[in-house]
């Protein structure tokens, strides 16, 4: 059997398996269906020149298969070919990039009216900040964590004092309302990655990193660590809830702010002392 | 284009693409061993390169204040601190070894082997001296506290960075001061007159040896100065 | 002497001959070639088994040592590979893989294919074996380096696989060994396993500094008479390209893991910023890992180069031999290779683009990165207009070209998305990135180097392989693989991240699990059907049909030795005089489709050939 009839059963089959495949995007969340549109565009474009040069080179497998004596063309160059090779390639690259580069160019401009998130990576867990009332994350240091002050924010910072605390990996967000994640890691690289999302940014120590996202759809999703960060790093899951204004105010109204935390801990504090000087 | 063009080249980049591009050799008149070492320095450059743009972008972005290279590397002569008195002497040693080392190539393509030899001594016992002045260095810092991990006077990195570089190019030089001892004898000895072979190949010594060699302490001369500039005088 | 000798060399008496051509110009003017610049190579001829065999410094031996060297490291990293598709389909079945073991497999394997596996075995072998001969020099310009060079490699995979003896085993901090997590608690193998892994790579690159000086001096200096630069088979080009790649790109890697290694060794703080770890602030502090990782990618992408531009040479050749058919646009073909070697020096940060860099960088690197494909693409149209009204032989060879071009198309097609920088923020560290270098970097070369050992076993070893069993080994091989990446891609869709462990059964998206099945059963045809090209090897070293001279009827110089497999020196007496390039097939005019590059024009007076 003819080699070119397998190649163009692979090309046929890599066809077919693209538009019945099961395997496709999760549901878009969030704003950045252009990165969706993009890649649809990529596939058009660049699935088009896989296809035809396959064909065409399974075509030339067919009709130029060895015969003693063919006649065989000599040409080593052809300049106006390779011309109009080249101008062809090169629209079609810029066609891909011109999109991609706007694209980033929104990517990379967070809107003014964004909600600032901490998202404080550690191995193997996520914990979350948010600004609270003054609408300013108070600043922090990875030394000055302990286990009263487990987000290290300054004492000193008047900023800090209302900042949320979100001890879980589970974060809520209101849909339709864009946030800014502001990542920061303890020990080493992750990367706050929600598939739903589309978006996603490596944590690196020592630096803030950031991205923003507008979730506009309502539902549960998944956090998956996309930095391996050691034996834990499949494991490193969380959770994102977006949901409307309502149930949103409920959940911040039940979560710590660092004022509080530190109150309860002097009362506790307090109580030990008063304990042990009545023991004596 | 037949081979007969070579015979008149065409000006321009024509030409030159002609002679570059033309059979058995590109670079017309090179021995084997010189091509090799220019090669082999672009190479070095690049890793010199990278530990000093490394080092740049540490010191670019420390968070804790860098340490003033005046103050650190001052010579204390009668009571009074001279910044960078000692790197200027190791400079001021290295670069005439460069010199010695240029009229050494020039004296052993006329064939003026005993002056050829004494110049390829006094560039090595140069080299020597710029090795000993760096450990001398070396010696009063860590002294002084300067570790690797970490040192008295300021950011961390400052130590790592000066030990690093400073230890890679010192190791250069000692490489360079060890040929050059080497050569030095075997200009001595009439080698590269006789045309006696190498110990590591098949081929006839030449004087073109002692050039491909100068390359070599030109380029470890060469990333001294940038040393020099970047470390010391930032 | 006999008559066949007169193919390989022409001797001087001849070209002073005094008869005229038909327009009335002397032979001797048209035959004419430029006398030598140099005086003829001094070889050292080893004598004992040893020098001979194992401290040879002969190139061609050299090549075979790196070639073996090499395919017994890609067996490891294949057999690990088996392990981690195992621990990934049927989880259940493999007990005893740990978290640990499986980081410390994916690290290995990614290490041990990219750089001990197809680096050594393009440059080093191929590089070695082809490059003398396809330029006309009986050895390489340093055959004592050479020789050295080869031991440095052997020593680097010596101690790279000691790393899996030490206690806590071999690193498995992931391929691209990112800090801080390569040397801290929580990653497999930071300890001993990391250093030994560090020490490798700086053999590893010294090695290669040695070797690669070789094979481009040689290219450059060495050459034969009538041998110009646009007469060298693109083999070469692509080589050697390469080869000034990796004297470049390899700094910054050694760079990178002299850093790395203070940082571990000496707790110097390079890469190491301040770390909270167990409830302790580590003693580093101020370092920065993304200087890490602009240093090594600034190695790791010219390095995927360094793997792609042999293939893309070597791919030229053997579609030109196959096809009896010049290769299509060579001097395009040849700027090509090298301003996509150039062009890779200016996009490494295409591997950052989620890193948590200067945002400002993605412009220009999604721009130049895109711009490489330009001349990537024209090589690919190049490929198969060469197929146009050819004159195509459909052996096993050829059917490994046309499938080098399925993938490498496929795989590249697939480098245009991440390669934009918006489209790569989903897509980045999922097994998208993963499908897309192992079809572009791992099959697509692949197919090339089988190729070609099919196509230059006969010169080795005097013997053909069976094109039976070949093409059995074909079909197995490049249906499975692409069986097993094809898929792949659309796991990245969905969003699975790489290096996970074990695949999530989410709710939120669909099940991958079948598909996993599915890719490790594929995985373990294709490396079981490997054994098919090894039993065809073993038994024709032995019983294969003798190859004659020349048997593929090839042009270019390495088939045109006196002595078929080469001898020690190559050439015998007489170095060969080059009069055209290696790709006259099928001259119009000409009395046989193929014209050798030592044939004079004399020979072939009625023969309407391009002048080269």
């Amino acid at each position: 059997m003819h080699a070119g009839f397998i190649f163009l059963a692979v090309i046929i089959g890599s066809i077919l398996f693209h538009i019945f495949t099961p395997w496709w995007w999760t549901d878009i969340a969030s704003n950045w269906g252009a990165m969706d549109d993009t890649i649809n565009l990529t596939f058009w474009i660049g699935g088009g020149v896989f296809i035809l040069v396959c064909l065409f080179m399974v075509y030339c497998t067919f009709k130029f298969s060895y015969k003693e004596g063919r006649n065989v063309e000599y040409k080593p160059e052809d300049h106006k070919l390779e011309k109009i090779l080249t101008v062809a390639t090169t629209l079609g690259v810029a066609a891909l990039l011109a999109p991609g580069l706007i694209v980033w160019n929104e990517f990379i401009n967070t809107p003014k009216n964004a909600l600032n998130i901490e998202v404080m990576a550690w191995q193997w867990g996520w914990q979350y900040r948010l600004p609270g009332e003054d609408g300013k994350l108070g600043t922090a240091q990875v030394g000055k964590i302990t286990d009263e002050n487990p987000f290290g924010i300054n004492l000193d910072d008047p900023n800090g004092k209302d900042d949320v605390l979100v001890q879980s990996d589970e974060l809520h967000l209101k849909t339709n309302r864009p946030v800014q994640i502001l990542l920061r890691s303890v020990d080493v690289l992750h990367n706050f990655y929600v598939p739903q999302f589309r978006s996603k940014m490596d944590a690196i120590p020592g630096i803030i990193t950031y991205y923003w996202f507008e979730p506009n759809k309502v539902g549960e999703y998944e956090v998956l660590c996309a930095e391996y960060c050691g034996v834990g790093h499949y494991g490193m899951r969380g959770k994102v809830v977006v949901e409307n204004e309502q149930n949103y105010e409920n959940w911040l109204e039940e979560q710590e702010t660092f004022s509080s935390l530190i109150a309860k801990q002097k009362k506790i504090e307090f109580k030990t002392t008063k304990i042990a000087k009545n023991d004596n | 284009m037949s081979d007969h063009t070579l015979d008149k080249l065409p000006g321009g980049y024509k030409g030159m693409a002609t002679d570059m591009s033309s059979d058995q050799t590109a670079f017309k008149g090179v021995q084997w061993g010189k091509a090799m070492m220019w090669i082999f320095l672009l190479s070095d450059t690049f890793i010199f390169s990278c530990f000093l743009i490394s080092y740049m972008k540490g010191r670019a972005s420390t968070v804790v204040d860098w340490p003033n290279p005046s103050e650190v590397f001052a010579l204390h002569v009668g009571g009074v601190p001279v910044p960078l008195l000692l790197i200027a002497i190791m400079t001021f040693v290295l670069i005439t070894s460069s010199g010695t080392m240029a009229l050494a190539v020039k004296y052993g393509y006329e064939r003026n082997r005993k002056k050829c030899a004494w110049l390829i001594l006094a560039t090595a016992i140069g080299g020597l001296t710029f090795v000993g002045m760096q450990v001398f260095e070396w010696s009063k810092l860590i002294h002084e506290g300067v570790r690797p991990w970490e040192n008295p006077f300021g950011a961390k990195q400052f130590g790592s960075f000066f030990f690093m570089i400073t230890g890679f190019h010192g190791t250069h030089v000692s490489i360079g001061v060890i040929f050059l001892f080497i050569f030095a004898r075997k200009t001595f000895r009439g080698d590269f007159d006789n045309g006696k072979r190498g110990f590591f190949t098949t081929m006839k010594s030449d004087y073109v040896a002692i050039e491909i060699l100068g390359l070599y302490w030109h380029f470890v001369d060469l990333v001294w100065v940038f040393i020099f500039a970047f470390f010391y005088l930032w | 002497m006999s008559d066949d000798h007169k193919e390989n060399i022409t001797p001087l008496e001849a070209q002073s001959s005094e008869s005229t051509t038909e327009s009335g110009g002397s032979i001797k003017d048209i035959d004419y070639v430029r006398p030598a610049e140099v005086a003829d190579q001094d070889l050292y001829h080893g004598h004992s088994f040893i020098t001979k065999w194992i401290f040879c410094q002969d190139a061609k031996v050299i090549g075979v040592q790196y070639f073996l060297t090499a395919v017994f490291t890609g067996i490891v990293g294949l057999i690990l590979s088996w392990l981690m598709r195992m621990q990934l389909g049927f989880p259940e079945l493999v007990p005893f893989i740990t978290a640990e073991h499986y980081y410390q497999f994916v690290t290995m394997h990614g290490m041990i294919m990219v750089v001990y596996f197809l680096t050594a075995l393009f440059l080093g072998g191929f590089g070695n074996y082809l490059i003398p001969l396809m330029v006309g020099a009986r050895d390489m310009v340093f055959p004592y380096v050479n020789m050295v060079s080869f031991w440095m490699f052997f020593v680097a995979v010596c101690v790279l696989m000691a790393s899996f003896f030490v206690p806590g085993g071999p690193t498995g901090s992931g391929w691209t060994l990112y800090p801080p997590q390569a040397i801290l608690e929580g990653t497999p193998g930071s300890g001993l396993g990391i250093i030994l892994m560090l020490v490798s790579l700086c053999l590893f690159v010294i090695g290669f500094t040695m070797g690669g000086l070789n094979y481009l001096i040689t290219v450059l200096q060495a050459r034969t008479r009538g041998m110009t630069l646009m007469r060298m088979p693109l083999s070469v080009w692509g080589i050697i390209t390469a080869t000034a790649l990796a004297m470049l790109a390899f700094p910054a890697l050694l760079v990178s893991c002299i850093m790395m290694t203070l940082d571990k060794v000496l707790e110097t703080s390079f890469f190491m910023p301040t770390i909270l770890q167990a409830g302790e602030v580590l003693d580093y502090g101020g370092g920065s890992p993304i200087l890490f990782q602009h240093l090594f990618w600034f190695f790791g992408h010219p390095e995927v180069y360094i793997v792609a531009l042999p293939a893309f040479g070597i791919v030229s050749d053997l579609i030109s031999v196959h096809a009896r058919k010049n290769i299509f646009g060579y001097r395009m073909m040849v700027w090509a290779i090298v301003g996509i070697g150039a062009l890779s020096f200016f996009v490494w940060a295409h591997h950052m683009y989620v890193s948590g860099m200067s945002p400002w960088f993605g412009f220009f690197f999604a721009t130049t990165t895109l711009i490489i494909a330009v001349p990537t693409a024209l090589k690919v149209y190049n490929w198969v207009i060469t197929l146009w009204k050819a004159n195509i032989r459909m052996n096993t060879i050829m059917l490994f070209t046309l499938g080098f071009i399925v993938t490498f198309v496929n795989g590249g097609i697939t480098g245009i998305f991440l390669g934009n920088v918006a489209v790569d923020v989903p897509l980045s560290d999922t097994y998208f990135v993963i499908a897309h270098f192992h079809m572009v970097m791992g099959i697509a070369p692949l197919m090339v180097i089988m190729g070609a050992v099919y196509h230059w076993f006969p010169l080795v070893t005097g013997r053909m392989l069976s094109e039976k069993l070949g093409k059995w080994h074909f079909w197995f091989t490049f249906l499975g693989a692409y069986s097993i990446y094809f898929p792949m891609h659309y796991l990245g869709f969905i969003g699975v991240p790489r290096r996970y462990f074990e695949m999530y059964d989410s709710p939120y998206v669909t099940s991958a699990v079948g598909l996993n099945e599915f890719i490790t059963v594929a995985a373990l045809i294709v490396g079981l059907s490997q054994f098919i090209f090894i039993y065809n090897i073993v038994v024709s070293l032995r019983m294969g049909k003798p190859a004659g001279r020349n048997p593929w009827k090839a042009n270019s110089l390495e088939w045109l030795t006196p002595e078929l497999p080469p001898a020690h020196g190559n050439w015998g007496d007489k170095l060969p005089v080059v009069y055209r390039w290696p790709y006259d097939f099928n001259v119009p005019g000409a009395k046989e489709d193929y014209i050798t590059q030592t044939t004079p024009p004399s020979e072939v007076l009625g023969a309407e050939v391009e002048k080269t």
